[in-house]
């Protein structure tokens, strides 16, 4: 762009990406892209069997390889590194406590054993196949119903069962919903699926034994997070602690919080006085990353004739794997589901309980909109409710939306439900997939033998929530923070808290903050991922709070800048600040495009002059809390076609009407929602991280674990509605709710087509969907 | 995921690569296009000692005419093959199977030897070849002969090759000029190895099936050819009805096996499917 | 054992002595640091390790260093008009928000070459034939058959 843009509002454009310039060169820098001088590079041994006790370890031939400078297993690692474990003020929950590499005992099929570090990755790899575990095998806890069976063995032998968490809760009168009612069931139980980043997991950890500094590079989405872990379990203090994450090649909630292998890595590379890298494989990470979902929701829900949904009776049990991924108690999602229970209706009852067990799988870990189980559920409840009534599945969501005039009020578990538009985008849903058209176009189609189908899906999305949502899940959501620093020339660095991988927060941030500044858009530059340099959150990128609590910082941050620059110009310009306005980077008197004078030269008599105003540069930094409001939501309309041959499932159209607020880059937003959708289409569909009877797991490969390709994701089609401003920062995340709101879509779609079968799990393979097309 | 060590040895002639077959078969992997054995090789799942890298002896690769057919040169690239008009016109059924084959990068490296000698029971050429009663042209240092298809695929990833020799051309006898053929197969992806397909070919004459050629994959260890259910369309005159009867033979011909991804039941049943659907195209 | 490698890549003739058993993937991001062309499966799946050998796509996880000995390697890195500015697809894929997080670009960015090169007006269908064995998590693929589609229309 040649010279200075002109002054405009940044906000509310497809600007394109700061990012694009190194991604699409290939100079983006991820950790393998990394060299560190004399770095050594280290690979795990792991696990081949599901459960049982370590026999021995031996690695004296590995030792001996050429280009083999260490081996560490546990017992090299005591006293290096506290054995792991959840916070303990977390009531009633049980506390596994285990090691960053498996002592005693196996508890998953890649449960790291040992670390072999080399000078190369081949002669690493040489090595660890060279390595021989002996192992006594135990029974392996394979399933929840293992789980629960007291004949199978306990995972850890400190901890009475293999249940480690219960709770029981109920909102509103649960009694009185279900008298007199029809009560509806469902159960469903979606498979396990896989995070998938691109990108697997990694790190370098680089240990300066003269400085006593620990530098931990690190593909990750929480840097703070993970320096406040490894800081408290390395014994390390916390300001000789940095976590610097390069460019990050997607998470999707995966690259969250410690993993065991940061502990390893960084113990080895202070034993060692060397950098050293860890690039997990596609085989690991699928293995041994984490997986999420396969959690079993039974449903009884209490029902009037007319579809009015009186309460609901909410039985989850949860799988999470052998090993809590720090810092979440394994308790962690119950809350979240529950909260999220009653979804954008008005259900004035709940009763919940909720189970959590261990078993010889691998760790749960958080995924793009962990609650996600809820919308399945309760999405496929509605169509099932309709059907066992004789009702349109769009009449059923229409009788229980919230609708405008009712709001502002409470879900029956506590978060205010204020400024969501839930009906209209159901309406519009409705009108934009052609529900009547559709009806006798199928009605035709069924008489030719061709078998197709609409489904919809009604979500709402905490983005981040309104500020009595984390107090309903006994929690708090973090503030996030953000520092502005007007440069010497007048350009302007914002440095956020977030950990940006593909969300493009370096162009939002700025686009906020060039708006709200005046300046040109390629005046700023937004710093992230060093915990020397960012401000702390303990959650980082995730949970889609960037939009309101991100931007919303970094937009308070640069106004408290902003009144500074024009304390100082008012100072030299002789005239009152409140006079003054910044336009494209000249501050100048308001109306006057003739007068002012450069921001830089504001800058510089700051810089050089520190004229009153001035504090310590023209800095500031920003807390934003959470405001009102804060859902995002709307409903997906999904068409399907299935060859009731072969029962391949074909999507043929989908369609999006959502609410997010006030898009600061509409094609972010749409691609966070494509994104979003393409995960929940795989899950609907593909995904499964299988294990089988004995805790074997099948899907290490990706010709296993199937994620979509560009011809199984459909083109979609998305409306935004912009709902009204409850606060100046109007601006709602969007990351979680297209992967929550697919798969119930394209699950009643598919149901539809197939006139109306239940249908509890996933993914609807050609097979699955073959069975219940024979009924 | 790296592979691990090996000798490499690049011969530039096939007599060279013959050599290099006898010294070292009891422990070597042959490198056509590669896009079977890395896999094998970064996963650590093959170790051989030696790696003979047959990209260098220029004899291999090439299309030629063969006694109204057409030959095929071992490490022809598959996207090569693709493209051939000689392959089109001879063997068409070769060019509607090839871009089953996974994707452009892979068939770029691909090889029509390659995938044969491999014979993933799975892959789409080694059905092109039994459906074809392809003659594979095998070689050892001083001798050659030549295997039937029928002879060639002995189970999984095993073949009738021997230890010291080399596949060195498929060679695709001609049908009946203008015959019809399909490929139809059904992957979880695009792109995907099949769960189960079927290669067909049919030629008619006067209204009626002359010659017909069924082969399937994805239904057992190796691709299986469903002689009877030929046998019940030769002679017949194309037709639906006709067609699901051949189908139902083929699947009393297949005894596929379950994994993770589809059972041996939906396999057989789907193969019936696709029968149908191939032979109406092929036919039409 | 160790071989002597030598081919060009984008332009620039280059060459090391590596085991055999290297791949042209880490040939490229270690031995000649063009850390550009990424690592997602190593098996041969995700496409982020395409470039182009001799013009025609290619896994470079699943060929040995050796095996390009003499050919003619384009990686992303080659892609930049020699005045540093962006090429067509490249700006293409600015202009269409194809990609987020980046890591599988590489692989879209040779893939949609060979197309574009092959194929100057392809279809959607093409397009998406063309990058079907690329896969990306962030995108849900449109933005990037859009970007495919926005650089054959402008020439790419």
């Amino acid at each position: 762009m040649s010279g200075v843009a002109p002054a405009q509002r940044f906000v509310g454009q497809s600007v394109r990406r700061v990012e694009d310039r190194r991604i699409l060169t290939g100079r983006g820098r991820y950790i393998d892209d990394m060299q560190l001088p004399k770095m050594l590079h280290a690979v795990f041994v792991r696990s081949s069997v599901a459960h049982g006790r370590i026999v021995s370890v031996d690695v004296d031939a590995a030792r001996s390889m050429p280009g083999v400078v260490a081996v560490l297993t546990a017992l090299e690692l005591e006293g290096q590194a506290y054995p792991l474990s959840i916070q303990p003020d977390v009531p009633n929950v049980e506390r596994p406590v285990f090691t960053a590499l498996a002592s005693d005992k196996v508890r998953y099929v890649g449960d790291p054993i040992a670390v072999v570090v080399a000078e190369g990755r081949y002669a690493a790899e040489d090595a660890r196949d060279a390595i021989v575990v002996d192992y006594d095998p135990l029974e392996a806890v394979a399933s929840i119903e293992h789980a629960e069976n007291p004949e199978r063995p306990n995972l850890f032998d400190d901890i009475p069962s293999n249940l480690l968490y219960s709770e029981h809760r109920e909102f509103g009168d649960v009694e009185a919903a279900f008298e007199g009612a029809r009560v509806v069931k469902l159960t469903m139980r979606p498979q396990r699926v896989a995070h998938v980043p691109m990108e697997c997991r990694g790190g370098i950890a680089d240990y300066n034994s003269g400085s006593g500094d620990l530098i931990y590079y690190a593909t990750t989405q929480s840097p703070h997070g993970l320096k406040l872990g490894l800081s408290g379990v390395l014994a390390q203090p916390a300001e000789q602690v940095r976590v610097i994450t390069p460019d990050v090649g997607g998470a999707f909630g995966q690259k969250a919080g410690l993993q065991r292998e940061d502990v390893a890595l960084c113990v080895a590379s202070r034993m060692l006085g060397r950098p050293v890298k860890w690039v997990e494989d596609r085989v690991e990470n699928m293995t041994s990353a984490s997986h999420a979902r396969s959690e079993i929701l039974e449903i009884s829900a209490a029902v009037d004739d007319d579809g009015t949904i009186r309460g609901l009776d909410v039985t989850m049990r949860l799988d999470v794997g052998a090993y809590p991924v720090l810092p979440f108690p394994p308790s962690f999602l119950g809350p979240i589901v529950r909260t999220m229970m009653t979804g954008p209706y008005h259900i004035p009852a709940l009763r919940w309980a909720n189970t959590v067990y261990a078993t010889n799988k691998a760790s749960y870990g958080t995924y793009r909109g962990p609650w996600a189980i809820e919308t399945l559920a309760r999405e496929a409840l509605v169509d099932r409710i309709a059907r066992e009534l004789g009702l349109d599945p769009l009449d059923v969501r229409r009788r229980n939306v919230y609708t405008v005039e009712e709001q502002p009020t409470e879900m029956v578990t506590g978060p205010t439900i204020e400024g969501i538009r839930a009906s209209e985008a159901l309406e519009r849903a409705a009108e934009l997939a052609g529900e009547r058209d559709f009806r006798a176009a199928q009605a035709k189609a069924r008489e030719e033998g061709r078998l197709i189908g609409l489904g919809y899906s009604s979500y709402i999305e905490p983005a981040p929530g309104p500020p009595n949502l984390f107090p309903s899940m006994e929690s708090g959501l973090p503030p996030e923070r953000a520092y502005a620093r007007l440069e010497i020339d007048g350009h302007l660095t914002v440095t956020t808290a977030q950990a940006p991988h593909g969300q493009g927060h370096e162009t939002t941030l700025a686009q906020v903050a060039a708006t709200e500044m005046g300046i040109p858009l390629e005046h700023v530059r937004v710093i992230h991922g060093d915990t020397q340099l960012t401000p702390f959150s303990v959650i980082g990128t995730g949970g889609s709070r960037a939009a309101t609590m991100a931007s919303g910082a970094a937009l308070l941050a640069t106004r408290s800048v902003k009144e500074k620059v024009l304390e100082i110009a008012g100072h030299i310009m002789e005239i009152s600040p409140s006079d003054l306005e910044i336009v494209d980077a000249t501050v100048r008197p308001k109306g006057d495009p003739a007068g002012g004078m450069p921001l830089a030269n504001v800058a510089g008599a700051a810089y050089f002059a520190a004229p009153p105003g001035e504090d310590a540069g023209l800095r500031s930094s920003s807390v934003m809390h959470e405001p009102p409001g804060g859902w995002s939501g709307g409903t997906h309309a999904c068409q399907v076609e299935i060859d009731p041959q072969t029962g391949v499932v074909e999507i043929t159209r989908y369609l999006v009407v959502e609410d997010c607020g006030e898009l600061i880059n509409p094609a972010i937003v749409e691609g966070q929602i494509r994104g979003g959708i393409a995960q929940g289409v795989g899950i609907a569909l593909l995904e499964n991280a299988l294990y089988d009877e004995e805790a074997n797991f099948l899907a290490g490969t990706f010709m296993d674990y199937l994620v979509p390709t560009v011809m199984e994701v459909p083109r979609i089609e998305i409306e935004h509605l912009e709902g009204d401003a409850l606060h100046e920062v109007n601006y709602r995340g969007v990351g979680e709710g297209g992967t929550i709101a697919a798969p119930p879509a394209v699950l009643n779609a598919v149901a539809d087509a197939l006139g109306g079968v239940p249908i509890t799990t996933l993914p609807m393979t050609p097979e699955r969907v073959l069975e219940l097309i024979d009924g | 995921m790296k592979p691990p060590a090996f000798q490499y040895v690049a011969p530039a002639t096939l007599e060279e690569a013959l050599d290099a077959r006898a010294e070292h078969a009891d422990d070597c992997a042959v490198l056509a296009g590669g896009q079977s054995l890395m896999p094998l090789l970064n996963l650590r799942m093959a170790f051989p000692g030696t790696v003979i890298d047959l990209a260098g002896v220029g004899e291999l690769a090439g299309i030629r005419e063969w006694d109204g057919g057409v030959a095929i040169g071992a490490m022809t690239r598959q996207r090569t093959a693709e493209g051939d008009a000689l392959i089109r016109d001879r063997a068409p059924l070769m060019s509607v199977a090839l871009p089953n084959i996974g994707h452009a990068a892979i068939r770029n490296r691909g090889t029509v030897g390659g995938s044969i000698a491999h014979a993933d029971p799975a892959a789409e050429l080694p059905a092109v070849a039994l459906a074809l009663d392809a003659q594979l042209v095998a070689k050892r240092k001083g001798g050659e002969r030549t295997i039937d298809a029928a002879d060639f695929f002995a189970g999984f990833l095993t073949t009738a090759l021997e230890p010291d020799e080399l596949l060195v051309e498929v060679r695709l006898p001609a049908m009946a000029k203008g015959h019809g053929v399909a490929f139809h197969e059904l992957a979880r992806r695009h792109g995907d190895f099949a769960l189960v397909g079927v290669a067909a070919a049919v030629a008619l004459d006067g209204g009626r099936i002359a010659d017909a050629r069924l082969a399937f994959i994805g239904v057992g260890g190796a691709p299986v050819r469903a002689r009877e259910a030929e046998k019940v369309l030769v002679g017949a005159e194309p037709g639906a009805e006709l067609f699901a009867e051949a189908a139902e033979t083929a699947k009393s011909e297949l005894d596929p096996a379950g994994d993770s991804h589809a059972s041996a039941e939906y396999r057989r049943r789907v193969a019936g499917v696709l029968a149908q659907r191939a032979l109406a195209e092929a036919t039409r | 054992m160790s071989v002597e490698v030598t081919l060009t890549v984008n332009g620039v003739q280059r060459s090391a002595t590596v085991e055999p058993r290297r791949t042209l993937a880490d040939f490229l991001r270690e031995d000649l640091e063009l850390t550009g062309t990424h690592l997602g499966c190593e098996h041969g799946v995700c496409g982020a390790c395409t470039v182009t050998v001799n013009g025609a796509s290619a896994r470079s996880c699943l060929m040995l260093a050796v095996q390009a000995n003499g050919a003619d390697v384009t990686t992303i890195e080659g892609l930049l008009e020699a005045d540093g500015s962006f090429g067509v697809l490249q700006q293409a894929c600015a202009d269409s928000h194809a990609f987020q997080c980046g890591f599988c670009t590489p692989g879209f960015l040779m893939a949609a070459t060979e197309l574009l090169a092959e194929n100057p007006k392809p279809t959607e269908d093409d397009v998406r034939e063309a990058i079907s064995g690329n896969l990306c998590r962030c995108t849900g693929y449109e933005s990037i058959v859009t970007a495919v589609m926005l650089a054959a229309e402008r020439g790419a």
